[in-house]
């Protein structure tokens, strides 16, 4: 519990309407969008570095767990406060600082919400391309601190890829600046790399710099619909294979097919095994012919029929529908635990297999939805919490998906992240000594372990 | 008691998030409790038992327009409107309601005094209002950008039943609610022209009364009860085509909320199931005929405002606007978010003016980017807001009703 002085302390930098305690607020920051519950001692919303780096001297001098939050649409309990403390939430501090058409950026507060940064720099035309699922939702200071990736990695990369630099604030309430605003920057140790992905252990981000790309003149959105999840599979092997680059290259089966036509009624086709969702994008000459090579390729691999969408609108609500996925499996039952492993493109086929194989081995319903294109799956595993047999066959399901994925040299996690819900796997993926120098990292940036604690390097073991 | 089946809802929660950018007051406040995602949880832990609920759960459920955003986004399902309504109708027993709230829903819910105040209203309205300071609010809108109380109420300037000059095309009950009946009589009066010059016989039902939904979406569904039983009761009297409302508001409440409530109170629903068959609004009524012949030219640019409660509650988007489009010379154009809540809220815009403002804010500026020289809605509750936060004298805010009726006597005029 946080001493009623030192909560004082804290409440005089944000003022009392930006510093929560009240029963209801803590209960609604004690959960992400995954299972588990933590309630904090109090939330904080800064709004700027200032008061960042006055929260973090006071949580220092006092050693204060603080746990950096965005909008909490995590899947893996990484913002929650797992050993109590204080959240600081950044959704107040959310304003887009710069876009910089001459050079290609933007600066952004951690709070601006990622469809957000999208649709402002498109009005410039240009591009912001990561697009997690959740971009609706999630922060960009969330993405950074957890390295999204998303649907258009295939051609675009992740979170990792746009960032030129950061302005962060050290536990220890220092400030400091990494990289730079240019594409090339070789000058010491490439830290904003370091800080991005390391899941709110290192610092708290307050300035993102991102890089921005030209906006593509037009995209086509494709529709492959296959009786065979095999035959979709291989499609998505053998354009890879064949040096065609998609923008996207999604893969859902038949269960969620059906859970996204019960919400947004588009018309899906209920009784396909599987459909590949399809971008190009480009200018109109390249996109027109890419669509087409696309399309006769899906037909080769055995697609039923390859569906182009007529206009805008209908690319919207199809990847609306997209987006729509994780929320919409609710219609089934009560939990979904999204399984994130990450196979070799080539093993895409096999490792879909596999997971049909464990689910009903296991008798667990699994809906398969991936980003195909870089062989990212996302197996949804559909429970009951409440029912504690089945949450174990649940669990037995996940650890055989992990172990097939690292078989084939795959990862353990390939977008979502570690947090509580994978470290237990984490010594199967790293070894003692790649361990031993993050946790020697760690312990340089926070040497008094007051940054996120009881996240993904605690050592469980001891 | 929440119904049973409303309590099952909350497990349709998965927690992802999707509520909370659709949420316009969420993206006004931006902290977790404002937010649907939050506001289900925290009714999950009261149905749970695990939270006992306050003053503050109490506030929270009211910071909230019940503008249905979240509810047509959850991907899902899940219907977070109808927990929140059930949710303040379980706590009103509890906290009871703020005695603004309890004087005025007094007034609505009866017949004999409601004419009354209106009638005192009227007479020493301009006196009480210059009494108060001239840049004086009632929420986010100035005192003198309220509209003037109806000379005498609609339903006094006409029949009961009003007979076309020519033969038959049909015959409705017109439900007009109270905004129509004492502030807004313009869109009364086109209600009843159009439908004359149509050829329909339009029946007022004199003892209508005050359709209840500010009341029972307060929580005071008991209080509400009598209005419901009531009007159910002399709408069910006529053989009809149809029951018509120009009142997004109380369309929903006839078509919609009745069932849920009746249902949710393990009463009777039946009736409420055959009234709301029979529930059109009027843009929706109007559809069937071929107005084509009977529209002159009406000048301007105006843009059209969807009101949560005919967009979503109802899910009537194209009808109000075709009729627009039908009106030769005037123009069309779209604004930007067209189908976004504009703060009003019902009395959300008085218990929040701060976030509503902020709301109404965008609505505006969404309206001034069009250019247009009229903003069309369904909806007084809107009309209300819009009309008042308005800083430009140049700008009419309307009922779509309004302009076909202006469009038709253009063309009786002209011929």
């Amino acid at each position: 519990m946080l001493k009623e002085n030192v909560l004082q302390q804290l409440v005089s930098i944000v003022g009392p309407e930006r510093c929560k305690t009240a029963k209801e607020d803590l209960l609604t920051y004690a959960y992400d969008a995954y299972a588990y519950e933590f309630r904090p001692d109090a939330v904080l919303f800064p709004k700027s570095s200032d008061e960042v780096s006055a929260i973090m001297q006071i949580a220092s001098a006092h050693d204060i767990f603080v746990t950096p939050r965005g909008a909490g649409s995590g899947l893996g309990s990484e913002a929650l406060a797992k050993q109590g403390g204080v959240v600081m939430c950044f959704t107040m501090m959310n304003r887009i600082l710069e876009v910089n058409t001459a050079n290609r950026y933007a600066v952004v507060e951690p709070g601006v919400v990622i469809s957000e940064l999208q649709k402002q720099v498109e009005r410039h035309k240009l591009f912001y391309p990561p697009d997690p699922g959740s971009a609706t939702v999630a922060t960009m200071g969330g993405a950074v601190a957890m390295n999204a990736g998303g649907m258009r990695g295939v051609k675009y990369g992740v979170t990792r890829d746009y960032l030129l630099g950061l302005e962060i604030v050290l536990p220890s309430g220092e400030i400091m600046t990494t990289g730079t605003i240019t594409t090339k920057d070789v000058t010491g140790y490439d830290l904003t790399r370091l800080i991005c992905g390391s899941e709110g252990t290192l610092a708290v981000l307050t300035k993102i710099v991102v890089r921005l790309l030209p906006k593509p003149q037009t995209k086509r959105t494709l529709q492959a619909i296959y009786d065979k999840m095999d035959a979709a599979g291989t499609t998505v092997s053998k354009i890879i294979e064949a040096g065609i680059v998609p923008a996207t290259l999604e893969l859902m089966d038949k269960t969620i097919i059906k859970a996204l036509e019960d919400f947004a009624h588009l018309g899906l086709p209920l009784d396909a095994e599987a459909i590949l969702l399809v971008d190009v994008d480009g200018d109109f000459e390249t996109v027109e012919k890419q669509a087409e090579t696309v399309a006769d390729f899906c037909r080769e691999q055995g697609a039923r029929e390859v569906r182009v969408s007529a206009s805008e609108e209908e690319n919207e609500q199809l990847w609306a529908a997209r987006r729509s996925a994780f929320g919409a499996v609710a219609r089934m039952r009560p939990n979904c635990m999204i399984e994130d492993a990450t196979v070799p493109v080539s093993y895409l086929t096999s490792a879909i297999k596999k997971v049909i194989e464990i689910g009903e081995r296991n008798n667990v319903l699994i809906a398969v939805l991936a980003h195909a294109g870089d062989g990212n799956l996302h197996p949804l595993i559909l429970c009951d919490q409440r029912d504690s047999d089945e949450m174990e066959r649940v669990h037995k399901s996940m650890d055989e998906i992990v172990d097939y994925a690292l078989s084939v040299g795959g990862t353990l996690s390939g977008e979502h992240g570690i947090g509580i819900t994978k470290s237990k796997y984490l010594t199967k993926q790293l070894s003692e000594t790649g361990l031993r120098m993050m946790r020697g990292i760690r312990k340089l940036f926070d040497p008094q372990g007051i940054l996120n604690p009881g996240s993904f390097l605690e050592d469980r073991q001891s | 008691m929440i119904s049973e089946e409303l309590r099952e809802e909350v497990y349709k929660c998965i927690k992802c998030g999707l509520c909370m950018n659709a949420c316009p007051v969420y993206k006004q406040l931006y902290f977790e409790g404002a937010s649907p995602r939050g506001k289900v949880q925290l009714i999950k832990k009261v149905l749970e038992g695990k939270l006992e609920p306050s003053e503050y759960f109490h506030s929270l459920l009211f910071t909230c327009l019940l503008c249905e955003n979240c509810s047509v986004n959850c991907p899902s399902g899940l219907k977070v409107d109808r927990l929140m309504k059930a949710m303040r109708a379980e706590l009103e027993r509890k906290f009871g309601l703020p005695w603004q709230k309890r004087m005025v829903f007094h007034l609505l819910r009866s017949s004999r005094l409601l004419p009354f105040a209106m009638f005192w209203g009227r007479t020493l309205g301009p006196t009480l209002l210059s009494m108060f300071a001239k840049s004086g609010k009632m929420g986010t809108i100035p005192y003198a950008r309220f509209p003037r109380i109806n000379p005498v109420p609609l339903a006094k300037q006409f029949p009961e039943t009003i007979s076309p000059d020519k033969p038959k095309a049909g015959r409705v009950l017109y439900f007009t609610g109270c905004a129509t009946n004492y502030m807004f009589e313009n869109v009364g009066r086109s209600v009843i022209a159009v439908l004359r010059r149509l050829g329909v016989e339009v029946i007022i039902p004199r003892r209508q009364m005050c359709c209840g939904l500010p009341i029972f979406l307060s929580g005071a569904r008991q209080m509400a009860l009598n209005n419901i039983h009531h009007n159910l009761e002399i709408l069910g009297l006529e053989k009809v085509d149809a029951i018509i409302v120009d009142c997004a508001t109380c369309g929903t409440a006839l078509k919609k909320e009745y069932v849920h409530i009746l249902e949710e109170l393990g009463e009777n629903a039946e009736p409420a199931r055959t009234v709301a068959e029979k529930v059109l609004d009027i843009s929706q009524y109007l559809s069937r005929f071929d107005l084509k012949k009977f529209l002159g030219p009406v000048q301007g640019r105006v843009t059209y405002h969807d009101p949560c409660h005919l967009v979503r509650s109802q899910a009537v988007k194209e009808e109000p606007r075709r009729l627009l489009k039908l009106i030769p010379e005037l123009e069309f154009v779209e604004m930007n978010g067209a189908d976004a809540c504009c703060g009003g809220g019902g009395t959300f815009q008085w218990e929040h003016p701060d976030v509503a403002a902020g709301i109404t804010r965008k609505k505006i500026e969404a309206i001034e980017q069009t250019r247009a020289t009229l903003v069309a809605s369904g909806c007084p509750g809107c009309r209300l807001q819009i009309h008042g936060n308005l800083e430009s004298e140049l700008i009419q805010v309307v009922h779509p009703v309004e302009l076909i009726a202006k469009s038709m006597k253009q063309r009786e005029s002209s011929s």
